[in-house]
């Protein structure tokens, strides 16, 4: 199974996880920019937040044989504090970087009229730079979140083939697939989605547009939610070629549309432990 | 860390040693070649051992490291050449010769001494000579061990040793006696080997001690200037530092002493270009985005901010030594380059002051790639800015991004880091894996705290059972 993660937060997770990750099959991912768990009081720790996400844990991937790619973004909940607002100011120098694939996440937490505003400006960002964009949908009132985000999206200009619209349910699922968006799914331990409700929904609406990720972060969650949904689609009788479709072609496919992305195999990468054993980069890494 | 490039005394045979030696180290060379000759530290001499100390000390106080040879015409007889040999029917006084020169070169720290076998008399056949040779080298093996000093054989052209694999069966015959080591001249090679001089470095490897470069024709055997020849300078010296060799490298033009300082400085401006990215290289970078970029620097300066993070999408990243250096941490990538040339155009167009405001920003801003090709940058910039460049090689240092810490160690390190940050910056490179090759003038810097710092950090590494990295124990035996 090979495996692209296309939302995933690695600057929270080990380096066990980007083992495990890598035996499991994940060869390339992308991880968004979102908030840290607390809020950020400056714009400085945005673009030290930014600085790591196209630098050091790129690097830090690539020691375990895993191509790196993020999206940049003034998140949703944070584009409430007028403190944080002003690295909207500073995004177009990150949007001109290599490993940045996307405008994201951006979208609704609470809808209020500041989340308005620098949404619609971050869609536009999207269309100067010719990015794709990476839409998160409120946790509360998601439906009614959901919709108000596709009309953003539509009154944008952006073309809906450009922008995917993430951490979907079964509620929220169809106006989606009807807008042409292409459609995210987290699937976590215990909120969110499950392997086995995303399988159904994947019977009911097929391959196409479809996309899972692990969202995997500082809070309760598994970095190998694709992998155990490939196991689940396989269980349920997909085929193969199905679940490589949901797991690589289809982010590859929405992704690519940056051309950014950058997915052939890290040299001297072998695919074994043994590689990581005796790599004084590795040990270098934690301890200076 | 690398080989050190030299220059032959032997080619400054109408100088006096000691302004010989200034020469030399004036025109960036960090080693010699010593001929012993007549007039060049006779070992026949009343003082000699005076003149031993004098010139230990002046090699010491040049930073010159240094090898002594043994090919003088006229030292031993003054009017037949080369004689007596190893192979001739007397060659007491040879055998004599080399075990002075075996003294000398502990005296002065040489890292060995080299020699040849001398013409084939025809009065003496085939497996005599050989004879004669393994009994000769034996005697000065037995003085070489009383000193620790290697001896290096040199096959020469037209004389009875004059093939690598000839030297190496020599080799094996004696027993592969730790000391006896090869001495490669790589004209020789293109002169007479019939395979090219990358291939018989990598062949003699970890056994050569000593190495010659000149340029030759296949055929003939006369030390031309580089680019006179046949010899294929970048790839000679990119297989020296791909077998790891870190002996010196000293160019053998004994027929050029009539104008020694200006062949001398000739062949180090060749030797230069030849360690940096050769022409293929740089016509991957030679690319028309990049040269379209330039000119766009040229009228707008301040669209070095959006061309600057497109280098590598648009011109590569590809290391510029692949073969040698995989992951481009010594010579740097395409891009690195690339970003060096956008750099040197913003630093003729900006005033020192609006240019270093600038880099600080591409830095602050930059990703792993544009801060890398910052670092690599600031070499080509004016004084200046070198204020501004050392914060950002002290950020760098502070990375654990290897390919920052490589890109910081270069050469704008070694002229203005300051001694405490730099030995920390060497200290940082063996301790994450960075191979010295890419610090820049590491022999020239390494002083005595540096070498304690190692040490330590050595024992710290034995104490934990753990391996001491090989460029660790070659920095601390180099100066042993």
């Amino acid at each position: 199974m090979r495996i692209f993660d296309p939302h995933i937060h690695m600057t929270s997770r080990t380096t066990d996880d980007y083992e495990r990750m890598f035996e499991a099959g994940v060869r390339a991912l992308v991880e968004p920019a979102f908030w840290l768990g607390q809020p950020r009081t400056s714009v400085a720790s945005f673009t030290d937040y930014f600085d790591s996400l196209i630098g050091w844990e790129r690097f830090r991937a690539a020691q375990f044989g895993i191509r790196h790619h993020c999206t940049i973004a003034l998140n949703p909940k944070e584009a409430n504090d007028p403190r944080c607002r002003e690295v909207l100011d500073v995004l177009p120098r990150y949007l001109a970087k290599d490993g940045v694939v996307a405008v994201g996440e951006v979208g609704y937490d609470s809808m209020t009229p500041e989340e308005d505003e620098v949404f619609a400006r971050q869609l536009r960002l999207a269309v100067e730079h010719e990015l794709p964009a990476l839409v998160h949908t409120p946790h509360r009132d998601k439906l009614a979140g959901t919709r108000r985000t596709l009309d953003v999206v539509k009154e944008s200009g952006i073309d809906p083939g450009r922008v995917i619209v993430d951490h979907l349910n079964e509620p929220t699922v169809g106006v989606v697939a009807e807008s042409g968006c292409w459609m995210g799914f987290s699937i976590y331990p215990d909120t969110k989605m499950d392997e086995q409700r995303m399988v159904a929904i994947l019977r009911e609406y097929g391959t196409d547009r479809m996309i899972v990720n692990s969202a995997a972060d500082w809070g309760r969650s598994d970095p190998l939610k694709t992998y155990r949904t490939g196991l689940a689609m396989l269980d349920a009788g997909f085929s193969e070629s199905d679940v490589d479709k949901v797991l690589w072609q289809n982010p590859v496919a929405f992704y690519g549309q940056s051309d950014r992305l950058v997915l052939d195999e890290l040299p001297g990468f072998a695919p074994s432990t043994e590689t990581f054993a005796g790599n004084s980069v590795l040990r270098g890494g934690g301890n200076t | 860390m690398t080989f050190r490039l030299g220059y032959g005394t032997n080619g400054f045979a109408n100088h006096r040693l000691d302004d010989a030696l200034r020469v030399i180290a004036d025109l960036g060379y960090t080693a010699v070649a010593l001929t012993l000759d007549h007039d060049h530290l006779d070992p026949y001499a009343d003082d000699v051992a005076r003149k031993v100390e004098h010139v230990a000390n002046l090699l010491d106080r040049l930073g010159l490291r240094s090898v002594v040879e043994t090919g003088a015409r006229y030292l031993l007889d003054p009017t037949r050449k080369h004689y007596p040999t190893l192979v001739c029917d007397e060659p007491e006084r040879r055998i004599d010769f080399l075990n002075r020169a075996v003294r000398i070169a502990a005296g002065i720290g040489a890292d060995c001494v080299s020699f040849w076998s001398g013409i084939q008399p025809s009065s003496v056949d085939e497996e005599t000579a050989w004879r004669r040779m393994l009994d000769g080298i034996a005697r000065v093996l037995d003085e070489a061990a009383k000193h620790d000093v290697p001896l290096g054989l040199e096959p020469e052209p037209g004389m009875f040793v004059q093939h690598l694999s000839e030297a190496l069966r020599l080799r094996e015959e004696l027993g592969a006696p730790r000391l006896f080591g090869i001495t490669l001249d790589v004209g020789h090679c293109v002169a007479v080997e019939p395979v090219d001089a990358a291939t018989c470095i990598r062949r003699a490897a970890d056994l050569l001690v000593n190495v010659q470069l000149d340029d030759m024709r296949t055929g003939v055997h006369e030390h031309l200037e580089f680019g006179e020849g046949e010899l294929n300078l970048p790839a000679t010296l990119a297989a020296l530092i791909e077998v790891g060799y870190t002996g010196v490298a000293a160019v053998e033009l004994p027929r050029h002493s009539h104008a020694a300082p200006v062949v001398a400085s000739r062949a180090f401006g060749a030797l230069r270009a030849a360690l940096a990215p050769d022409s293929e290289w740089v016509s991957d970078v030679d690319h028309p985005w990049l040269v379209e970029a330039e000119e766009k620097v040229r009228r707008e300066p301040a669209s070095i901010a959006t061309l600057f993070p497109a280098v590598g999408r648009k011109v590569g990243r590809a290391p510029l030594r692949p073969e040698t250096d995989p992951k481009g941490l010594i010579h740097g990538t395409v891009d690195d380059l690339a970003r060096t040339r956008l750099l040197a155009v913003l630093a003729e167009v900006l005033e020192p002051a609006l240019l270093a405001t600038e880099i600080a920003q591409l830095y602050r801003y930059g990703d792993d790639a544009e801060r890398r090709g910052v670092l690599r940058g600031l070499a080509a910039l004016p004084d200046e800015t070198v204020p501004t460049g050392l914060e950002l090689v002290k950020d760098a240092l502070r990375a654990n991004d290897i390919r920052l810490v490589a890109a910081a160690m270069g050469e704008f390190a070694a002229r203005h880091l300051d001694d405490h940050n730099w030995r920390h910056g060497v200290l940082k490179c063996l301790f994450v894996g960075v191979p010295l090759a890419a610090v820049s003038d590491v022999d020239k810097r390494t002083d005595d705290e540096l070498l304690r710092m190692v040490g330590d950090y050595a024992e710290e590494r034995k104490a934990a059972g753990r391996e001491v990295p090989a460029d660790a124990v070659s920095l601390l035996e180099a100066r042993a």
